[in-house]
Order: structure tokens, then C-alpha cells, then sequence
């Protein structure tokens, strides 16, 4: 047994076990016998077992050298150290649609294990399957990995060098994918309430499942912004480059759909819109494929084309117009009834999602003008950072102010009690704004250190309010602050909304005040640039199996030694830049080896970046992921059937 | 230090044979990087001038720095790239022609969006008062009615 052989056995299995299960839940469905649904879950086991085989096989062939089949014969190269062979796997199109596919396998499986509604079940599984069909039979019809290669090279190019550069490329990918197809699931979830016509309890249902791959979603946009930063060699995170917008739209698609949930679960509100919402969100990670798979648009990111273009355009298009055909077919039923105040919580939670949905639609516009204008007159425009930045300023602002209103307003209507705490959050703003302004920052930095601190007294007082009012009630602040146990969900909710305005923060100085200067040294050469002594040690090279590099040891005073340096790849005939940071608390140091003297090695040209608060950007990561686990953690008490109570403000 | 330079020769001749020479590259100063950073690069995938380690937007740096000392002022400097290259070359849309269609684009989204959720809104309460039997009463006789309730809740509420 050759790992092509196994590779290719594994996929048929997953693809008939698919089929196998499509036809049981469609035996279910049509027989109304809940039976055929846990033959369908087998299915889905056994599937996702099919996958694992073959995903198994390709890392076999990888880490054992075989260049027999078609994807190591293209991308893979004995000398890559031991994890860039792993990581191989997901560097180019075959293999990154079978990382996609097996995890949608993954997918099919958890969720068929917590589906429970009778009515719904075929329908929500079905689609699941349906959706995992599509990539199976693209793994192995259209760009299956395993073809044979008639006669094998003894060596490969390797991947491409930008992915060898960072160990984040090991988990990016992942992270990114876990995102993107765990929208299948409320897609799934929204799709059987349609079709069932059972409007009201698919969201409790999917709401977990939403919040696990937001979570995902934005993990691995800050790991991507974090690759992007200690790779590309110009010390930003984030370009508004086409590939970065596409894992962006979904993100935000999904941040509107978590807060009109609310609102449908709450005050059985805004139903139809939500399932336009989640057809959207999980159209969106398809349309982000397509852009980046298909060769449409040029990217630092897009990492693989092919042949799947036409193929995941037309796949979109079948969502879109599944999700909406529905919707134009049940939208005369759900008849909303209900007034919404607009100083209530639902009415800001709704402000909020239009924030959301306004941002993913100038995404969208930002990234497919260039190619609309392009196709009909022919003429070239460029929309970048400068377009996509003005337009997020106002934008940002709105979201900031929103999130820190929305959870301090009551359902319903607003109460006098709510006054007191609006306006000290009004105070915060102002004196905010104010020491900001005396501090001589920009008008724009010091509206976002005011809108900060209007978050934060708003989750002070969000924190404090329960804890006085239970210590009240319970007797003691000890016992308030164990009450605090019960609504962790919620906490997990505030620690979210905490970290973004902290990103806000960050990203506002970041932007605001960065220093970007470049400089020549002779070796030994002193510079004082941004309040340090910039000091050029030494030159060196150093040879890896797989690469060659030149470093710089440079040091910047009161930071220590930092290590630039130029990798020299194989494949690639210019070197790759992989710069050096001293992360502070305050001010990152970025260096750049930009050049170096090729004859006589006596003097080395840099690229210093001082970027201030980028440290935080990841912090907040951190506390959002932290978060999502907060309200994602099954919770220990028994929760009653259909009510969900950390909703209940 | 020079077997640097050899191993690297050796290794990587058809890179070196790339590069110009053995010159350092000219310092730049901040400015010069944010001037750049509003042009986008010619050859490169979604990279700003500023961004990209691209031969082409290393001398487009170099010669930024150059108009600088000069004394030319950005604007003098941004036209002379729109006149090489034409406004492809800028990464902010101008904001006439073709241009605006972008820049206004997101105003109509927000209103369209906004119109949108108003016109539901404005629907789904007209149902709630069509389903509790108060589609004939005035919007001024619901509010006083309310207020009236309101009322009477925090005087039950008081003792």
C-alpha cells in the first residue's frame, strides 16, 4: 500500500459514506422515521474517518519523501525541516481543499451528535452532508492530491518560501478553516427551520455553534495580522489586501448574526432577516475561496489557484439562491409583530448589526470595485488601506459607542436606574476626549481613548450593578461575587467587548503614530533614532538544511540584541526579509535587514519601525478568544429546556 | 565576513545578478515612507510602495527621498507617479468620476440598510397594534395610554 493508494481509497470511502448518509436523512425525511437519522450519524463518523485516512495518507507521503504523487511532486521538498512537511499539507490548493473537507467532515459529525429536534434533524444534517459532498467530490475528481505523477522527481520545489518563514503557518490555516466551515452548521441550522417551517428554536440550537466558529474567526484573522507582521517585513498587521478582506467579510456577517440572535431569541424579532443573515455569512466564506482560489484578484496571501474557480463561483451561487429561495417562500409567514424602541436594548442591538452589515458591504464594494470597473470599461482604479481606513473611522466609532450603550439599556425600554450609569459613561467620554486632546494626541486618537473609557465604565458598571444588587439581596459582597458564577456566559460576553475596544485603542495609536524610517550602518555604527542607540554588532551567516541566512546582530539599547536577517530560499531568486521585534508594553522596535554589503560586509542598510500599543492588539486576542471559551464552556448546572438563561439581563 | 559574501554567491549568483551593484541603499526618512504608503506597488500583489521589498518600489523610494530634497512638496511628488503610471498608481480612489462611485457607494448602502431595518421595524409594530386589536387608536391616544399605565405601575409600586 503506496500513501497515493491510500489517499485515494480514503476519499472514496468519505464520498460514499456521504452519499450514504445524504440518502438515510433523505430516508428519514421522507418516511418520518427518526431511525434512518442515526444511521446517518454513523455515516457522518464513518465519513469523517474516510477523510482522516486520506488526510493521514497525504502526510504520510509528505513526511516520508514520497514524490509519486501529484501534490508532494509539486510541493514539497525533502530538505523542509520536519513541521513545514506537516504544514505542507494546507501550503497549496489540493491539499488546503482536503484540510477544508475534513474538517467539514469533522463538522457534519459534532453537530449530527447534538441535533435533536425531530423535525429538523434530516433537514439540518442533509444540507451538512450536501455541503461536504461538494468538497469530497472536488478532492477527488477535480484536484484530487493523490494523482499519480508517471514518473516521480527525486525531489520537489518546496512550498512557497513566505510560508517557511513562520511557525504561525502551521496554525493559520487551521484556525481560519475551522472558522470558515463551522458557519456551515447555523447555515445547516437555518436551512431545516426554513424548509420544516420551525422558525423559532433554530437559533438556541445553532447559537453555539455560531459563537464557536466566530471564535475561530477571529483567532485566526489576529494570527493572520500577527503573521503578517513578523513575516512581511514592513511592520503592519493589516493591508486591506483582498485575501485579508475575504476572511474579514464573514467575520463581520457573523458579529451582526450573533447580535440579531439576540434579538430573534429575546423578542422572537427579525427573524427572516436572520436567515438572510446566516445564508450570507456562510456565502461569504465561499465567496472568499472563490476570490482567492480562483486567481480573480492578486494577493500576498493567495497561496494557491486552479481550476476551482468556476466551480466554487457556481457552488456560491447555489447557496445564495437555496437560502433565498427559501426565505422568498417562507418570509410570508414569519410575520414579525413587535415595536422596538430605539433607546432599548434590541433597538441598539439592531443599530449594531446595521453597523456590522454597512461594514461587510464596504469590504465588499472596497474589494470587487477595482474588478467590476475593470470588466466594463477597462480602465485599472485601485481601492486600498486609504479608501477602507476613512470609511472604518466612522464606522468604528458607531460600533465603539453602540457595544457600550447596548448592554447597559434594558429589553424593552430604558429605566431610570440606567441614567445614572449613562451619565458617568458621558463623563468618561468627555474627559477622555479631553486628556487626550491636552495630551496633544489627534482629534481621532482621542475620541477612541474617550469612547474606551465609555466602555469601560459601562462594563464596570455592568460588573459592579449584579454584584451590589445580589450582595443586597444574598447579604455580603462575597456572595455577590459568587453569584457572579452563574452568568459566566454573560462575563464572557463583556470580556469580548472589552478586548475590542481595547483593539480599537490599539489600532487608533498604531495606525496614528507609527515611525517608519530606513538607514545605512557601518558595522560598529552608532544611531539614535526614536529615543534609543541603535548599535550594529556584527554580521553573520548561517545554513540550514533548507535555507540560507544572513543576520544581523543588532542591538537596541535597553531592549537587547535583536536578530534581522535575510533568508535565501531555493526557489526564489530575491531573499526573504524576516524582520526582528522587541515587543514593549509601549512601543514596538521593528528592524528590517534590507541590505547588506555583498562584497566586503562592512556596512548593513535597516528599516527601523516604532509602532506604538501593537503588543495589546495581541493581548486583546488573547482576552477575546478567553471570551468565546467563557460562553462557549458547557455549563455545570442544568439548563432548562428552551429557555436560555444567559440572555435574561 | 567575506565568506559571506562567497557562500552567497555561490549559492545564490541569480539573485545577486539582480541586485544593483554593491551600493547601499539611500536612508529614508518617515516621510518618504508615508508618501509611499499612498502608492501602490506596480508589480507587486495588493502591496503599498512602502511595503513591498520589490526592486521597482525600492528606486520609487529612492526617488521620493530625491524630490524631498529637492524641496518638492508630496503633492508635486504623488502627481508625478499619477503621470508615469496614471491614478491606478494611488491606493485612495479619486473622488470625481469613476472614483466617486466608490466613495458614495457606502453612503447609499447605509441608507438603503438603514431603510431597510426602519421600513421592518415600522411593519413589525403595525402588526404587534393590528394583533392587539389597536390599529384604530391614534399614535397620540397610544402614547397618552402608556404614559398613563406608566403612571399607575410606579404608583402601585409605592406604598
Amino acid at each position: 500500500m503506496t500513501p497515493g493508494m491510500l489517499g485515494q481509497l480514503g476519499l472514496m470511502l468519505a464520498v460514499f459514506f456521504s452519499v450514504a448518509g445524504l440518502v438515510s436523512v433523505v430516508a428519514a425525511w421522507v418516511l418520518r422515521d427518526a431511525r434512518y437519522v442515526r444511521v446517518a450519524r454513523r455515516a457522518a463518523l464513518l465519513a469523517f474517518l474516510g477523510t482522516l485516512v486520506a488526510f493521514g495518507a497525504l502526510e504520510w507521503a509528505l513526511l516520508t519523501d514520497d514524490f509519486s504523487i501529484l501534490y508532494t511532486a509539486r510541493n514539497h521538498t525533502t530538505a523542509s525541516p520536519t513541521w513545514v512537511k506537516f504544514a505542507t499539507l494546507w501550503a497549496a490548493l489540493e491539499g488546503s481543499i482536503l484540510l477544508w473537507a475534513l474538517l467539514q467532515t469533522l463538522y457534519t459529525w459534532l453537530a449530527g451528535l447534538r441535533m435533536r429536534d425531530y423535525w429538523t434533524s434530516p433537514v439540518a444534517l442533509g444540507t451538512l452532508f450536501a455541503v461536504q459532498l461538494f468538497f469530497l467530490v472536488n478532492v477527488l475528481f477535480v484536484i484530487n492530491p493523490f494523482t499519480p505523477v508517471p514518473n516521480p522527481p527525486a525531489d520537489g520545489p518546496g512550498p512557497n518560501p513566505l510560508l517557511q518563514n513562520h511557525w504561525m503557518m502551521a496554525v493559520h490555516p487551521i484556525l481560519m478553516y475551522l472558522g470558515f466551515v463551522g458557519l456551515s452548521v447555523p447555515f445547516a441550522h437555518a436551512i431545516a427551520a426554513m424548509v420544516t417551517r420551525r422558525y423559532q428554536t433554530w437559533v438556541s440550537e445553532t447559537k453555539w455553534w455560531l459563537i464557536f466558529a466566530w471564535g475561530f474567526l477571529t483567532a485566526a484573522i489576529f494570527a493572520g495580522g500577527w503573521w503578517s507582521y513578523e513575516v512581511l517585513g514592513w511592520g503592519g498587521y493589516w493591508a486591506w489586501d483582498p485575501v485579508e478582506n475575504a476572511s474579514f467579510i464573514p467575520w463581520l456577517l457573523a458579529t451582526a448574526f450573533v447580535h440579531t440572535a439576540m434579538v430573534q431569541e429575546r423578542r422572537s424579532l427579525f427573524r427572516s432577516w436572520n436567515f438572510a443573515l446566516v445564508t450570507l455569512a456562510f456565502a461569504a466564506t465561499v465567496f472568499g475561496t472563490f476570490l482567492t482560489r480562483s486567481g480573480v484578484i492578486e494577493s500576498v496571501h493567495a497561496f494557491a489557484g486552479g481550476p476551482v474557480g468556476p466551480i466554487f463561483l457556481g457552488f456560491l451561487l447555489v447557496i445564495l439562491t437555496t437560502g433565498f429561495a427559501l426565505l422568498g417562500r417562507v418570509s410570508s409567514e414569519v410575520r414579525d409583530a413587535g415595536s422596538v424602541r430605539l433607546w432599548s436594548r434590541e433597538g441598539l442591538l439592531l443599530l449594531g448589526a446595521l453597523v456590522f452589515v454597512v461594514m461587510a458591504f464596504v469590504v465588499i464594494l472596497g474589494t470587487l470595485f477595482p474588478l467590476l470597473v475593470e470588466a466594463f470599461s477597462g480602465d485599472k482604479v485601485s481601492v486600498g488601506a486609504p479608501f477602507f481606513n476613512q470609511l472604518f473611522v466612522p464606522l468604528g466609532y458607531a460600533m465603539l459607542a453602540l457595544m457600550a450603550l447596548g448592554p447597559v439599556l434594558p429589553w424593552r425600554r430604558a429605566e431610570p436606574e440606567t441614567l445614572r450609569a449613562l451619565a458617568a459613561m458621558a463623563v468618561a467620554l468627555v474627559l477622555g476626549t479631553g486628556v487626550g486632546l491636552a495630551l496633544g494626541w489627534t482629534l481621532w486618537v482621542s475620541l477612541t481613548a474617550g469612547l474606551f473609557l465609555f466602555n469601560l465604565v459601562a462594563l464596570a458598571w455592568l460588573v459592579a450593578s449584579p454584584i451590589a444588587r445580589k450582595a443586597r439581596v444574598l447579604g455580603g459582597v462575597r456572595t455577590g461575587v459568587g453569584a457572579l458564577a452563574w452568568s459566566r456566559r454573560r462575563y464572557g460576553g463583556y470580556l469580548v467587548h472589552f478586548a475590542v475596544a481595547l483593539t480599537a485603542l490599539a489600532i487608533a495609536f498604531s495606525q496614528s503614530y507609527r515611525l517608519d524610517v530606513q538607514k545605512t550602518l557601518e558595522i560598529g555604527e552608532s544611531w539614535q533614532v526614536a529615543g534609543r542607540t541603535i548599535t550594529v554588532h556584527a554580521l553573520r551567516a548561517v545554513e540550514e538544511s533548507h535555507r540560507y541566512s544572513v543576520i544581523a546582530d543588532v542591538e537596541v539599547s535597553g531592549l537587547g540584541l535583536l536578530h534581522p536577517r535575510l533568508n535565501y530560499y531555493r526557489t526564489s531568486r530575491t531573499p526573504f526579509a524576516s524582520p526582528a521585534v522587541a515587543y514593549t508594553l509601549g512601543k514596538d522596535y521593528y528592524l528590517v535587514l534590507q541590505a547588506f554589503d555583498q562584497k566586503d560586509s562592512e556596512w548593513v542598510t535597516l528599516r527601523l519601525v516604532v509602532t506604538p500599543l501593537v503588543l495589546w492588539l495581541w493581548a486583546s486576542a488573547v482576552l477575546m478568544v478567553l471570551g468565546t471559551a467563557m460562553i462557549l464552556w458547557p455549563s455545570t448546572r442544568r439548563v432548562q429546556v428552551g429557555r436560555t438563561p444567559e440572555v435574561e439581563a | 565576513m567575506k565568506r559571506i559574501a562567497f557562500a552567497v554567491a555561490l549559492v545564490f549568483s541569480l539573485a545577486l545578478a539582480q541586485t544593483v551593484g554593491n551600493e547601499p541603499p539611500p536612508d529614508l526618512s518617515p516621510q518618504v515612507f508615508e508618501i509611499a504608503k499612498k502608492l501602490r506597488c506596480p508589480v507587486c500583489r495588493g502591496e503599498s510602495a512602502a511595503e513591498s521589498s520589490a526592486g521597482v518600489t525600492e528606486e520609487m523610494r529612492r526617488q521620493i527621498a530625491e524630490m524631498l530634497a529637492e524641496g518638492k512638496s508630496e503633492d508635486e511628488i504623488i502627481q508625478y507617479f499619477v503621470d508615469r503610471y496614471t491614478e491606478w498608481i494611488l491606493y485612495e480612489p479619486p473622488k470625481r468620476g469613476l472614483g466617486l462611485v466608490v466613495w458614495l457607494a457606502p453612503l447609499i448602502g447605509l441608507g438603503l440598510f438603514g431603510f431597510g431595518l426602519y421600513g421592518y421595524l415600522k411593519t413589525a409594530s403595525r402588526r404587534e397594534r393590528a394583533l392587539s386589536g389597536l390599529e384604530d387608536v391614534s399614535e397620540e391616544e397610544l402614547a397618552r395610554a402608556l404614559a398613563e399605565l406608566e403612571r399607575d405601575d410606579t404608583s402601585e409600586e409605592q406604598p
